[in-house]
């Protein structure tokens, strides 16, 4: 047949020509991680990579996305590689793929608005799980023609080059002139030669690329891994839909000149192409929205204006010299810095806010200034705490001021919904939060794609807690029943380390708006969110930061709405109006009673209260920072407390004198005895005394953020610690002060936090110690907020003084309501009650509660099923009608009730032999029906059983001495298991208080059903009183009695009853509110 | 019949499941999965129904969860209803978990009832079934004793009254919010209930605790849905005599497929899995199954294919029942005998015929036959199918990636002059034949299948297990396809195979 077209002779010299004098390439197709399930480098890898090869540029296009730009616009600046940042588009129509890179600036808007439109086309509810993560946009070819002035476009070819194609170039050809390309690629399919020769014939100019998915050919199974996640299969069934080879890495510019050799002018193409496009996102200057300034007024002015007739409201007995100063000063910097319309802005919110009676509460870098307290944003009182404005804003860093500020979770959406109505979808918009692998979602993802068996991954996954290199090691393996050495298993470990930190989706951040003056929308895509009428961009915090574009965090706290209702009930208008430094307050939080108070009602709170003992605000903001993982993981907790406690003389860690002064960490540690606890504090100390860049800070606080690259984090460890003991510190401080930065990595607790948290639990902690009715009414109506469920709340405000009356239908309203100074619990707390029906009832009941009756009642309409809940609930008692009675009665009702001729008989009552409900059957029901029972506790009927075994109650355990075996009984009430794993705490509580128990996970392998299955838990152990009297249970012993509790109606029994058998039916009831479990 | 547990019992069948290693199923209500059954182990475990799966994992780590299917219950518990029809044709399942058996007149064989009741529970337990038996007069009655009263109960009629009235008013049949209303009355036992004026009842919580009363107590008839036929597709023959010789059964095979396929028939249906099931007088059960490729209701072919087969059944003292159910059953719509296809027809019956023949001989996964199969690696593109399955697409022809007409089994070693790195060979040497590349394309690079367990890895990295396919025709026009392994590196040369040839 001869030597036929489709095969071309070999040529005669191979070797390719010597590589013109370094560089001379630009990969311009390039896909991060953020071509979600495609790519599979980070753009920090392929920057580093680009880099090493000495490309002369790297170009980012992600797939309808520049979610991944900022980034690597970072990561090109460290390792001195230019950037080009466009996207790839893609068509609904046979448009074929586009590179998009915009020229300046204007066209980086017409791209941003070009996206923008296409995500905002994206069907409603067509943005779950799967679809999030593969970048839809639907874009036709007439969008890119509005939007495609000042674009250069380089189209991808498709697998087979066919007429429509060809008649897509044509068109793009006369659309963009001198502006359309094509993308050639090399991809060793075997037709290169043939395929290459067809593309040079099209209508575009061809500039080589070779399609990038990953840095370096070994990514190559994390990318297939990647398709089978997308394409939900397993990698031995996605067959063809991976890539036959590992060629699509970046290659130096002598492999593409080598592959190109016939083509050396499309190599060439590529840096005429990074030349002419000249827009850098460092042109995006950020400019603050200015809608809140009169006119005729400069920003600055204004500002001063509202402060100080802010100052004045704040101070009526005149502004104090030292606030006086502060204001100047502050404002000085905030001139300077041109902040002014930032702190306008959220000073508008705020108004907003305040205006429409929400309570709210700044916090952040900024917010704890004078300025901010005089415009309202916070209530910490500058003249209360020592505030250092310029700790916080740098003249030098120029980071965006920030400030938070909280809103009754029960009102947020308003404030939410203020800010778009003020600034318009264009100009305001919610930031991302890339979402990031993490390794309990690896494995389980790998895992199925790789066929590991169900169990398998799940308990591979169920390791994950394990820290950085003990996670998934061989012994933790054998441990699972997994062999380490299996071929399977241990690729899948490999490739889902590789796959942790990688970027998964885009979500929404819970809260950080993006607010600009022009539209934001030229500046950045702007997507919708799968929930409601949320809007948000693509990029997060970070990339926000980078960028210098301001943010304001707009949360929900529940603590907010409670103290809210409380001050209604009080009749307080707001947090200032709480009287400060009351000596009463700190009494009562020094005893460690602070059950429903704000941050320190948890178990380690409750225990560290009286070691710290708090005696003024800044004690406060201590307490709050210090149960947290910095401090802990620094072990800086103990050492604290001893010099706290005068157990330890204050010794401020120094240099050796040749370095520096010894006290040149005065400025940074002076105020926390020299032992450091906030965040800025153990950055402050990488810089004065490691001598970190600020930039250099930036990077180290930035990679712990986001626990990838554990290289690089070691990087930082070598130069803290070396930089520290160089200079003459302690090792051990050092390597202290590195794992308290490590430990802020996974949550960061900064001063600025800290003493605006500090006012709420002052505030709360207030009310609890003055208005313990008010402030329990306050919670219940909070409710689902705190640590502690109703029963306890009500348990602490009757041990408080707090007269407490039963739900009834006479008194009650949907809320719990005060009455004469006792607290009148309402329907909310009935289990499935609705507040329509309560609503409807108080309507019908008006004000006259002594002419209410039961006909009444069911004159009122409301459904049968309504009314056999209030019935259940015991809520008829004001009608002479204890519960079985009601019940009877009410069930004998017929669903017609709603017809007036019925209404309108008299109800007659029948007797019927029932019999008679023991107090134990009552509470048990009151616990099912609402929650709690004001009657007795449970354990009251079962004491005597106990005290049979000698089981002692928890105020008789209370009175003994320290290492005393006993043994106590209770209802369990919280169970936490600590992120090490190696302790779990239990709460348990009978009826005369509550025993805080600890096991060991020694013991907790014995005893792990009786831990973590009862909801009656029998404890022996070891009484442990520490030297403050906080007492604990060591447990040794673990018994589940949760049988015992369908005793209790038995045990209360004048008669004795028949036994009751076991019931067949499988569902048991559950008779507690669930204990609430962290683990 | 009350078996506790059901789902698990059908489950643990199929799972390896211990007592450390509880099965549970579980059920996902609104996004968060609950348990639903926890089974004997589980129980011990600490784990309940109604528990989320998370609680249950912070109990017992090692619970093996598997997604509840109630549909599957159900089918299973058909199948145990019509596999009690050894005891009664009068067996129907009771849903959720458990077996109605209408045992009046059938303690001929079994002397009395608990004798009935006791070979009942012991076949059983041997097949690891959990369950509670109780013999009574009426429904309610039985139901109430077997799931609250003593394992085993016989009831004498009358003495209902007595020996329900202090079993809970859950033996009752009631639903959960009936009995939930009823203890909060403080009416916890039957006897509770009858001490109530039962219009006060029915006025409160409807007819339905007095009618299960009455249905208890035998005031009240209760009509059982006994399923007719037991299950779909079986037919029964039972004898007088038992039978053994081969001829006899060969005999009674015969008569019970043409009964079943006429059924078929009737329905447009066919069968492609046959159970032959021989109740022996000793309670040993040998059955034969055979298969079809197609559905089939042709009576004298699977007659054929049972008797095949008969040779493996051991008759032991006499065999007296036989029934034979088609388990798997298809649509199957009348032969159409066009005069024009009858050949193709015919001919495509013999193949059939055939193929099952040999599949029935060697077994099922001797007889196969080759599909394309997704792949890059060329020796992998293919896979072994079903003989009869459907077709699967055929490779897309991509003319980007041509494939041999003819590939060889094991690629051969040639030797080949080439320029490096990856240019096509100018010239190779093959089975001592040296020819002249004059034309060529490539390279097509394919890398190794990185999951597969590698079989000789050699410590190379992955980047190396590559091959290089060059396409290239020799100075006479035959054409060749060649392949590098692997890439050239300063220690090593690469081996070259030939793998396939063109035309």
């Amino acid at each position: 047949m001869g030597c036929s077209g489709d095969l071309i002779l070999p040529t005669p010299s191979p070797r390719p020509p010597p590589a013109r004098g370094g560089g001379g390439y630009a990969e311009l197709q390039v896909a991060s991680a953020f071509s979600f399930l495609r790519g599979a480098s980070s753009p920090e890898e392929l920057a580093a990579t680009a880099s090493v090869l000495g490309l002369s540029a790297i170009g980012i296009t992600d797939l309808n996305s520049v979610a991944g730009v900022v980034r690597m616009w970072d990561a090109a600046k460290e390792v001195g590689v230019r950037l080009v940042v466009g996207a790839r588009l893609s068509f609904r129509d046979d448009t074929p793929d586009l590179l998009c890179y915009p020229q300046d600036r204007a066209a980086w808007g017409r791209l941003a608005r070009l996206l923008t439109v296409g995500k905002g086309r994206v069907p409603h509810g067509d943005t779950g799980d799967a679809a999030k993560a593969t970048n839809r946009c639907f874009l036709h070819y007439t969008d890119l023609l509005e939007h495609g002035e000042g674009q250069l476009l380089l189209a991808v070819a498709p697998d087979r080059l066919d007429v429509g194609f060809r008649e897509n170039l044509q068109r793009l050809q006369s659309d963009f002139r001198g502006r359309a390309f094509l993308a050639a690629s090399r991809r060793y399919r075997g037709d290169d030669a043939n395929r290459l020769r067809a593309m040079a014939e099209l209508p575009l100019p061809m500039v080589a690329t070779n399609d990038v998915l990953y840095h370096l050919p070994d990514r190559r199974p994390l990318q297939d891994v990647m398709t089978c996640i997308r394409l939900g299969c397993r990698i031995d069934q996605a067959g063809l839909a991976l890539q036959p080879n590992g060629e699509r890495h970046l290659k130096s510019p002598k492999e593409m000149e080598r592959l190109f050799r016939e083509y050396p002018e499309a190599v060439r193409r590529t840096e005429d192409i990074v030349e002419r496009c000249g827009f850098s996102l460092g042109e995006l200057a950020y400019e603050y929205p200015d809608e809140p300034i009169p006119p005729g007024l400069t920003p600055d002015e204004h500002l001063a204006d509202l402060t100080w007739q802010g100052a004045a409201v704040r101070y009526p007995d005149g502004i104090p010299r030292r606030v006086r100063d502060t204001i100047e000063k502050e404002l000085l910097i905030i001139a300077q810095l041109n902040y002014a319309r930032y702190f306008l802005t959220v000073h508008d919110i705020v108004r907003y806010a305040v205006g429409h009676g929400i309570l709210c509460q700044g916090r952040g870098s900024a917010a704890n200034s004078a300025v901010c307290y005089c415009l309202h944003i916070t209530a910490v009182d500058p003249a209360q705490i020592d505030v250092l404005f310029e700790r916080f804003i740098s003249t030098e860093r120029r980071e965006p001021p920030d400030i938070d500020v909280d809103f009754e979770h029960e009102r947020r959406e308003e404030v939410i919904q203020y800010i778009y109505e003020r600034y318009g979808r264009e100009r305001a918009g919610i930031a991302a939060t890339v979402i990031h692998y993490r390794p309990k979602r690896a494995i389980r993802e790998v895992g199925k794609v790789m066929g590991l068996s169900e169990d398998a991954t799940a308990a591979l996954s169920a390791q994950s807690w394990h820290a950085g290199g003990e996670l998934w090691s061989d012994d933790c393996l054998t441990e699972i029943g997994l062999d380490p050495q299996s071929f399977v298993v241990r690729r899948s470990i490999e490739l889902a380390r590789q796959l942790v930190g990688l970027p998964r989706h885009l979500s929404q951040h819970v809260g950080g708006f993006v607010l600009t003056r022009g539209r934001l929308d030229e500046t950045v895509p702007i997507g919708r969110a799968a929930m409601d009428q949320r809007t948000f961009i693509e990029w997060d915090k970070d990339d926000i930061d980078r960028l210098g574009i301001m943010k304001v965090d707009v949360l929900a706290l529940g603590m907010l709405t409670c103290i809210r209702k409380a001050f209604e009930l009080l009749e307080i208008k707001n947090l200032a109006g709480v009287p400060t430094e009351d000596t009463a307050v700190y009494d009562m939080l020094c005893r460690g009673d602070s059950i429903g108070v704000f941050q320190v009602e948890s178990r380690a709170q409750i225990n560290m209260l009286p070691r710290l003992r708090p005696r003024e605000f800044y004690d406060l903001v201590i307490e709050v920072a210090i149960v947290r993982p910095g401090p802990i993981q620094g072990d800086m907790v103990h050492p604290y407390l001893r010099r706290r406690q005068g157990l330890e003389k204050r010794d401020l860690p120094s240099p050796a004198p040749e370095y520096g002064s010894a006290d040149e960490l005065e400025q940074v540690l002076g105020r926390t005895l020299g032992v450091p606890l906030f965040q800025e504090q153990a950055m402050r100390i990488a810089i004065d005394a490691a001598k970190f860049t600020p930039e250099e800070a930036n990077q180290l606080r930035r990679s712990m953020a986001t626990f990838r690259n554990s290289g690089t984090i070691h990087r930082f460890f070598e130069k803290m610690v070396s930089g520290m003991t160089a200079r003459g510190y302690a090792q051990d401080f050092a390597e202290r002060c590195f794992h308290q930065i490590e430990g802020f990595g996974t949550y960061g607790f900064p001063e600025s936090h800290a003493a605006s948290f500090a006012l709420l639990v002052y505030v709360s902690a207030w009310l609890k110690c003055h208005h313990p009715a008010a402030f329990a009414c306050a919670l219940l109506n909070s409710q689902p907020m705190g640590f502690y469920a109703p029963a306890q709340i009500v348990r602490d405000a009757r041990e408080h003084g707090v007269e407490v009356r039963p739900i009834d239908v006479a008194a009650s309203g949907w809320d719990c309501t005060l009455e004469e100074g006792a607290l009148r619990l309402g329907f909310r707390l009935i289990n499935g009650f609705s507040q329509e029906w309560a609503e409807r009832l108080v309507e019908a009941r008006g004000s006259s509660f002594a002419a209410f009756s039961f006909a009444a009642l069911v004159r009122t309409g409301l459904p049968r099923a309504a009314l056999v809940m209030l019935a259940e609930a015991d809520a008829l008692r004001s009608q002479k009608l204890d519960r079985r009675a009601a019940l009877w009665q009410v069930r004998g009702l017929s669903d017609m009730a709603e017809l007036p001729l019925f209404a309108h008989q008299p109800v007659a009552i029948h007797h019927v032999p029932l019999p008679i409900m023991t107090t134990g059957e009552h509470v048990i029901t009151d616990y099912q029906t609402a929650g709690l029972s004001l009657k007795s506790h449970p354990m009251r009927f079962l004491r005597t059983l106990f005290n049979g075994e000698g089981v002692l109650s928890c105020a008789q355990a209370a009175g003994l001495a320290d290492g005393t075996r006993l043994s106590v009984a209770g209802v369990v009430l919280v169970r936490q298991r600590p992120g090490n794993g190696n302790v779990v705490f239990c709460t348990i509580e009978d009826e005369t208080g509550i025993a805080n128990i600890v096991v060991w996970s020694s013991l907790l392998e014995r005893f792990r059903r009786a831990m973590m299955g009862s909801s009656l838990l029998l404890v022996t152990g070891r009484l442990q009183r520490s030297p403050e009297g906080i007492i604990h249970v060591i447990a040794e012993r673990l018994d589940d009695r949760s049988a015992m509790m369908a005793r209790v109606p038995e045990t209360s029994a004048a008669v004795g009853r028949l036994p009751m058998r076991s019931p067949g039916h499988p569902r048991q009831e559950r008779i507690f509110p669930r204990s609430r479990d962290f683990h | 019949m009350w078996l506790p547990h059901w789902p698990i019992t059908r489950l643990s069948r199929g799972v390896s499941a211990s007592p450390d290693r509880p099965l549970v199923t579980i059920e996902a209500i609104r996004g968060v999965r609950h348990l639903v059954a926890v089974g004997v182990h589980g129980e011990a475990q600490g784990l309940r129904p109604g528990q989320t799966l998370t609680d249950a994992r912070a109990v017992c780590p090692t619970l093996i969860p598997v997604d509840a299917d109630p549909a599957a219950d159900e089918v299973a518990l058909g199948r145990l209803a019509a596999w009690c029809e050894r005891f009664t044709p009068m067996a129907a399942p009771d849903l959720p978990d458990g077996l109605w058996l209408d045992i009046t007149g059938c303690t001929a064989v079994f002397a009395t009832e608990a004798e009935l009741a006791r070979a009942l529970a012991a076949r059983l337990a041997w097949n690891a079934i959990p369950c509670r038996v109780a013999v009574a007069g009426t429904t309610g009655a039985a139901w109430a004793l077997a799931h609250a009263g003593a394992d085993r109960t016989i009831l004498p009629l009358g003495e209902e009254k007595a020996a329900l009235a202090d079993l809970p008013i859950t033996s009752l049949r009631l639903d959960t919010g009936t009995v939930t209303g009823l203890r909060r009355l403080g009416l916890r036992t039957v006897r509770d209930l009858l001490r109530i004026p039962r219009p006060q009842i029915t006025s409160r919580f409807g007819a339905m605790p007095v009618l299960r009363l009455d249905q208890a107590l035998g005031a009240m008839e209760e009509a059982i849905d006994w399923p007719r036929p037991l299950i779909g597709w079986n037919e029964r023959l039972a004898f007088a005599e038992p039978i053994g010789t081969p001829e006899d059964l060969a005999l009674a095979l015969a008569q019970l497929a043409e009964r079943l396929c006429r059924r078929l028939a009737e329905q447009d249906k066919g069968g492609q899995r046959f159970i032959a099931w021989f109740f022996r007088v000793d309670d040993v059960v040998p059955r034969i199954t055979v298969s079809t490729a197609l559905p089939a209701r042709d009576a004298a072919y699977l007659t054929k294919l049972l008797g095949e087969k008969l040779d493996t059944v051991d008759p032991g003292f006499g065999i007296e029942v036989i029934v034979l159910e088609a388990e798997t059953v298809a649509p199957l719509s009348a032969p159409q005998t066009q005069l024009a296809d009858v050949a193709a027809q015919e001919a495509s019956d013999r193949l059939t015929g055939v193929v099952d023949t040999l599949t029935n001989r060697l077994g099922l996964d001797r007889v196969s036959r080759v599909a394309p199969f997704g792949s890059h690696v060329p020796e992998r593109a293919v896979q072994s199918i079903p003989p009869l399955a459907l077709r699967q697409p055929s490779w897309v022809d991509d003319p980007a990636a041509p494939r041999p007409i003819r590939l060889l089994r094991r690629p051969e070693e040639i030797e080949v002059i080439a320029p490096v790195p990856d240019d096509p060979p100018i010239r190779f040497r093959w089975r001592g034949v040296s020819h002249r590349v004059c034309a060529s394309a490539g390279p097509e690079r394919i890398a190794a299948e990185w999951w597969r367990a590698k079989r000789s890895g050699g410590g190379r990295p992955e980047t190396d297990l590559i091959r290089d396919y060059y396409r290239v025709e020799d100075s006479d026009g035959a054409r060749f396809w060649i392949f590098r392994a692997g890439l050239h590196a300063a220690d090593r040369m690469p081996q070259w195979y030939l793998h396939g040839l063109f035309g």
